[in-house]
């Protein structure tokens, strides 16, 4: 305890934790204390306010024709790696289309850009003309050196604003070190997600692994304003309690509601509630981090 | 921030009442109240021992004349989706229980009119002839009641006859929250009143049978509704000291008449928590893995829970309103010592087994919990017919009486 209680005054005295500090705590079984140093942290940075954004995915090689009935996205983001070039620029295409250029579109893994194309600029600089607005996600735990590719990006016009974790046996130590070095290599980026995008079916992270991740992303990572956490991959109950312990964004929430549960049940409804009963305040936002709105108490935006 | 108060009075081993355990929950902050809970939790099991059992909740008939509406399970008299488990599938599971480690069957099932108290006595009989040492957690209060009222004997009178032919202990199903306000418009009421269902489980400890108690909150209850029900069991407790533990679970609505949103994850830790301060004459709070997910059952941990539950192998309730987790033993074990712990098998008195069983024998992972039945199984029993039938559906379905 008196690691974390050393932790706990330096935060008072607004020194920020290091990378040195981890081992404290990622090995402490005292999981509300991390999480209230975290917390803190959170509520000096954004105070209760918790955003989030209504994404509508579409795979990159299943494009529909016209927005399901009832959509109402803050997102249009293109999912699964293309398998050449042109079918990226072709789905970005018809994804504009799809958008009718009022929802912001982002798509990829810029990880999946630079394996179609290594020195991708042209590349990147097509999809920017195509309508791309940004690149979906970095994973930091990816191969090949991210921060030229990023710069690369950018240069042509794409913003590459969200650190993502892939693999599911990521080292939380090793993952937020390279968004650590990440940002003060090039910067610009505002939003980490710590949780990884793949889960294993035989060893799932636990609730514990999840919540340190979220703390260790909140302390380690001060200069990065937004911890995310995935609504639909993680689940309602653990994006709630990450919402606690450091994170204030959430990504993926429904952009289309299945229409059988009623109004009460509503995605938007849900992560209102949901956000409310952690005693946060929701603002959605839309894939720009323009905010849309504050829902009402009711619900409605 | 007169909650820091109760906080304060709960550290030095104070009792909170109703008013403090309100001002507690509705505004200490999440933290406040783990951390409260967790130095409980250390100080009842400082050994970091978090236990669990391997057992298999088996459900012997879906049919049920209670009808509460936020239950998803039961089938109505006479459905042709209604099911009567044969003894024999039942010895069955049994059997793939003790292949998985497993000591005790968690036994319950619908108020079924047509299963007399001989159905259960023949069937509790059969079990002990062919499993001498395997355990009976089996049938909640109102299941208890339910026979008391078909056979016209006493409550203490059935629990009798059960105890006799085998049953070893009592789930604490069928709580749900225990003021009559709330049952009555969940349409529980008439299955069991909160002094019935109260009175099965002081009968229950007077014969000396070890129970469970539980709370399912996130219905229509209000928040000082869910520690009256709290109240209701530590005086119960306090008086004689029969339950063993506490597991407190969100309503799951999915395909229930009730309907609604389920309470948030927050609330399940928040609410464990309270239990944890409220309830200082139980020694075990179970985290529900099965309705709150691995996850979230293991944070539990962290909220004053010292014990992961079942292993339970097959369920049924839940899964029909929606919650489809599972975990088996080892995933059970590694969250139990990614958290921290030593994680021990234990037994329905929370007497420690020993260690993990896969750490001693190979025993196969399991990626799902099993059903009562395979889908589509209709099939039906045939000792069924030996026993009298009493609703009109199923002498119907039985037809006129052969001559002798």
């Amino acid at each position: 305890m008196s690691g974390l209680q050393e932790l706990a005054d330096r935060l008072a005295q607004g020194v920020s934790l290091e990378l040195a500090d981890a081992p404290a705590i990622v090995g402490t079984p005292d999981l509300i204390a991390v999480g209230m140093l975290a917390d803190e942290v959170r509520r000096q940075l954004h105070g209760v306010r918790t955003t989030f954004v209504r994404v509508l995915e579409v795979h990159v090689e299943a494009i529909p024709a016209a927005l399901p009935p009832g959509a109402n996205a803050g997102e249009l983001r293109l999912v699964g790696p293309p398998s050449s070039a042109t079918q990226a620029l072709e789905a970005v295409a018809s994804a504009r289309k799809l958008s009718g250029g009022g929802i912001p579109l982002s798509g990829f893994s810029l990880a999946d850009l630079a394996a179609l194309e290594p020195s991708s600029s042209d590349l990147f600089a097509s999809l920017a003309r195509e309508g791309l607005e940004a690149v979906a996600d970095l994973p930091v735990d990816g191969p090949g050196d991210t921060g030229a590719t990023v710069t690369r990006a950018r240069a042509a016009g794409l913003r590459v604003e969200r650190m993502t974790v892939h693999g599911a046996a990521a080292d939380p130590l090793a993952t937020v070190a390279a968004a650590i070095e990440l940002q003060r290599a090039v910067g610009g980026f505002r939003t980490f997600a710590p949780l990884p995008r793949t889960l294993s079916t035989m060893a799932p992270t636990t609730g514990y692994d999840d919540v340190k991740a979220v703390v260790l992303a909140r302390l380690l990572t001060r200069d990065i304003p937004s911890v995310q956490v995935d609504w639909p991959l993680y689940g309602p109950k653990l994006a709630q309690v990450a919402l606690t312990v450091g994170a204030d964004d959430v990504d993926g929430v429904a952009a289309v509601d299945s229409g059988t549960l009623g109004a009460r049940r509503s995605a938007l409804a849900e992560i209102t509630r949901n956000i409310r009963a952690a005693g946060l305040e929701p603002v959605e936002r839309n894939g720009r981090h323009e905010v849309i709105g504050e829902p009402s108490r009711s619900g409605r935006p | 921030m007169s909650y820091q108060a109760t906080v304060t009075k709960v550290a030095r081993g104070g009792r909170v009442d109703a008013a403090e355990a309100l001002d507690l929950y509705l505004h200490a902050p999440t933290a406040v109240l783990g951390r409260l809970a967790d130095e409980i939790r250390a100080l009842r099991h400082p050994e970091r021992v978090v236990t669990y059992i391997i057992d298999r909740n088996v459900n012997y008939t879906n049919v049920c004349v209670a009808r509460c509406n936020f239950c998803a399970f039961y089938r109505p008299v006479g459905s042709g989706e209604g099911y009567v488990l044969g003894f024999d599938e039942i010895f069955r599971k049994i059997d793939e229980t003790i292949e998985l480690g497993g000591e005790q069957l968690l036994l319950q099932g619908g108020h079924n009119p047509d299963l007399p108290l001989d159905w259960y006595e023949d069937l509790f009989r059969g079990v002990k002839t062919r499993f001498p040492s395997f355990r009976l957690h089996a049938l909640s209060p109102p299941e208890i009641l339910h026979l008391s009222r078909l056979s016209g004997l006493s409550v203490p009178q059935v629990i009798e006859r059960l105890v006799n032919v085998g049953l070893d202990s009592v789930p604490g199903g069928g709580a749900e929250i225990l003021v009559d306000r709330v049952r009555r418009l969940l349409n529980c009421y008439g299955k069991a009143s909160a002094d019935e269902w109260l009175d099965v489980m002081r009968h229950a400890h007077r014969a000396g049978l070890r129970t469970t108690a539980t709370m399912m909150y996130g219905t229509v209850e209000t928040p000082a509704e869910r520690i009256e029900h709290m109240l209701r069991l530590r005086a119960l407790q306090d008086e004689t000291g029969g339950f063993t533990a506490f597991i407190t679970w969100s309503y799951q609505p999915e395909h229930t008449e009730l309907g609604g949103g389920e309470a948030t994850g927050i609330d399940y830790l928040r609410t464990l928590a309270l239990a944890r301060t409220v309830l200082d004459n139980f020694d075990n709070l179970q985290a529900s893995w099965v309705t709150q997910g691995g996850k979230v059952g293991q944070l539990s941990l962290a909220f004053g829970a010292n014990d992961m539950g079942s292993v339970m192998i097959e369920e049924n309730v839940v899964r029909a309103a929606g919650a489809s987790y599972c975990m088996d033993e080892n995933e059970i074990v590694r969250n139990i010592e990614n958290a921290g712990f030593t994680a021990m098998r234990r037994n329905m008195h929370y007497e420690i087994l020993g260690e993990p069983v896969f750490r001693q024998r190979q025993v196969p992972r399991m990626l799902a919990l099993a059903a009562a039945r395979a889908e589509g199984d209709t099939s039906r029993p045939p000792e069924i017919d030996r026993y009298a039938a009493r609703s009109a559906a199923e002498k119907a379905r039985r037809g006129p009486p052969r001559p002798a």
